[in-house]
């Protein structure tokens, strides 16, 4: 990031970061972590029940997920305002995944669930105007990088993978079933959506008593040992912290009714070190991180390469002469 | 744009479809950029048009497709730097109209941009994004004789999940009878159709079907490659606006009427590769991929 006379601001997107660095960034904008998360539950519900409202498909929740989390990365998380970013991040991801809905129709409904009875033309007004004004705020978020939720999503993905890998219809709703309880992680902000499905896979194949996870290169998939093990565990931990709050626990597929708190305990124990994603060594002085973003620089431009921050600190050449038109 | 932008707006450009288009140097690199200010909807916020193009452009790069740079937010302005050109195909055609006269380019030249425009389509197509709205006026060229797809505007992503597309799409003169027949279910066909209607306009300096309406689109196409039947194209019958009334027209010798429009002698091996292009039947047009191995462009290729 660097600043320049012209009040102007250069960001580079980095659509994935480290645990470290989550938990870092989240110094300056989450003052108490327990009421963070207690929310984040409540808003994946809410959303839930929007998107279910909806019928929208599984990618519009978990797009409007990613971007709730990632907005309290670099925004100050507030009680009083966290369902209208939720509804915003839900009106964001419907244009992004072309399920589209009018921010009429969306900010009725998100009043609506969050008990206002009688709507008045200007309550709703107002919902609108935030709503729009929380878009662009995330858009910056997210550096208009739109790489990550625009194509894969790790449902889809997932069954493909699934038949790639020849695993029963089965297996693949019980990992279908797991990879809806990792949205509600951070993992979202850390590792692609494939390698997500991938994890969710594993995990599946492991908790199936006749099926041995395949041994297959993760390369194959345009994944890495290092950024699966960060889901596997992360997921791991989560049914071994709260089992009893998945949602996985009330919808077990039959055959699977006997997986509890014990078995991913004991696929923890059998996996040994826990271990995921290298956390890199500049961690405190990575501005993009500990810095809190500033807003009010007038011009923020973003980008997604490098090379166009460091083309301009070459040293500046005169414009080029006009040329005649062909 | 302000003295405190790193972008120095100069003069305008057009408008887009959801946008005006200024040309602009950037102060510290001295390089000309287009910037595209979008206009925020205060009713429906940030433009899906201009998320589209953001999503879909930022992540191609080929030397036949505009680059986006940067996107930029001022206030409550956004703004999408692309890499400038100096032109596009339609108004170079229209400064070479002699009087009222429209002239077509030279065949090296048609070949050169013809050739550019299938490498760009094809690239959209294997990184599965349809652009939906190829036209003269989107495809931008430069004083090297480069030419590069632009205005993603309409485009979209394809493939998983299948999705049924919404047939307001691709300017009239240039869309596919398919889609001109209310198809949703269309895919990388719907940007042959233009790249041949595209070829034909190139030749003679003549858009090839100037329809005004869906209707009168319908009918020029019928005159000139023949009304379709369920024998010539199976399944054409079920498509929602087909209409068993259409004025029924055989085919016509296209080289024929193309060759009156023009000077220079059109080479067969061009009308294989237009008939190729513009075929009715979506299923029987060519790909991107085929028409680029075409004979037509052996000279590129060998």
């Amino acid at each position: 990031m660097s600043v320049n006379q012209f009040q102007t601001q250069i960001v580079l997107s980095r659509p994935y970061l480290t645990r470290e660095q989550i938990k870092t960034a989240q110094k300056n904008t989450i003052p108490d972590r327990r009421s963070y998360n207690q929310r984040r539950i409540m808003v994946f519900k809410f959303l839930c029940d929007m998107c279910t409202q909806f019928k929208f498909p599984r990618r519009t929740l978990e797009t409007a997920m990613y971007f709730y989390q990632r907005y309290h990365i670099f925004n100050k998380f507030e009680t009083e305002i966290c369902y209208d970013v939720a509804t915003s991040c839900l009106f964001l991801s419907c244009k992004q995944v072309e399920t589209m809905k009018k921010i009429t129709e969306i900010c009725l409904e998100s009043l609506r669930l969050r008990g206002m009875l009688k709507i008045s033309p200007e309550a709703l007004d107002n919902c609108k105007k935030r709503v729009i004004q929380l878009e662009l705020r995330i858009l910056e978020t997210c550096c208009f990088d739109y790489r990550i939720n625009q194509t894969i999503h790790i449902d889809e993905i997932l069954c493909k993978f699934g038949k790639e890998l020849l695993l029963s219809y089965d297996l693949c709703h019980l990992a279908w079933l797991v990879a809806f309880d990792a949205l509600k992680l951070e993992v979202l902000l850390m590792v692609p959506q494939h390698t997500i499905a991938l994890a969710a896979l594993r995990i599946a194949c492991e908790l199936s008593p006749d099926v041995t996870w395949p041994n297959v290169r993760y390369q194959l998939f345009e994944s890495d040992e290092s950024s699966l093990n960060e889901v596997y565990f992360d997921l791991l931990n989560f049914y071994i912290n709260v089992f009893e709050l998945s949602d996985l626990k009330d919808n077990l597929p039959p055959g699977f009714e006997t997986v509890g708190v014990e078995s991913f305990i004991q696929l923890k124990k059998s996996a040994g070190r826990e271990r995921g994603l290298k956390e890199p060594d500049n961690l405190a002085s990575d501005a993009y991180i500990t810095k809190e973003r500033d807003f009010s620089i007038r011009e923020r431009r973003y980008v997604l390469s490098r090379k166009r921050i460091n083309e301009e600190n070459l040293p500046v050449k005169p414009p080029p002469a006009k040329k005649e038109k062909t | 744009m302000a003295s405190s932008s790193q972008f120095k707006q100069l003069e305008k450009l057009g408008n887009g479809t959801y946008a005006t288009v200024y040309k602009g140097l950037n102060k510290t690199t001295g390089v000309y950029v287009a910037l595209k200010e979008v206009k925020l909807d205060s009713e429906e916020g940030t433009p899906s048009t201009a998320i589209r193009e953001i999503s879909l452009m930022k992540e191609l790069r080929h030397d036949n497709i505009v680059r986006l740079y940067d996107v930029i937010h001022t206030e409550n302005k956004l703004t999408l730097v692309f890499e400038f050109m100096d032109n596009d195909l339609k108004k170079y055609m229209d400064s070479r109209t002699v009087g009222n006269a429209p002239q077509g380019l030279e065949t090296n030249l048609v070949k050169y941009f013809e050739w550019q425009l299938l490498r760009g389509v094809a690239f959209c197509h294997e990184n599965r994004i349809l652009h939906r709205d190829l036209k003269p006026q989107n495809l931008l060229i430069n004083n090297k004789g480069q030419l590069k797809l632009g205005d993603f505007g309409l485009a979209r992503a394809y493939g998983i999940p299948v999705n049924t597309f919404s047939s307001e799409v691709v300017t009239l003169w240039y869309r596919a009878p398919d889609v001109l027949m209310g198809s949703r279910t269309y895919s990388t066909s719907i940007d042959i159709w233009s790249c041949g209607c595209i070829l034909a306009e190139m030749i003679t300096g003549k858009p090839l079907f100037p329809g005004s309406n869906d209707e009168e689109q319908l009918n020029m196409i019928f005159e000139t490659m023949g009304t379709p039947t369920e024998r010539t194209w199976p399944g054409v019958s079920t498509l929602p606006k087909y209409n068993a009334q259409f004025k029924q027209h055989l085919p016509k010798d296209l080289r024929a009427i193309l060759q009156s429009q023009t000077q220079g002698t059109i080479d067969p091996v061009v009308m294989d590769l237009l008939y190729a292009l513009l075929q009715l039947n979506p299923d029987s047009r060519i790909t991107a991929g085929q028409a680029l191995n075409h004979s037509w462009f052996a000279e590129y290729y060998q």
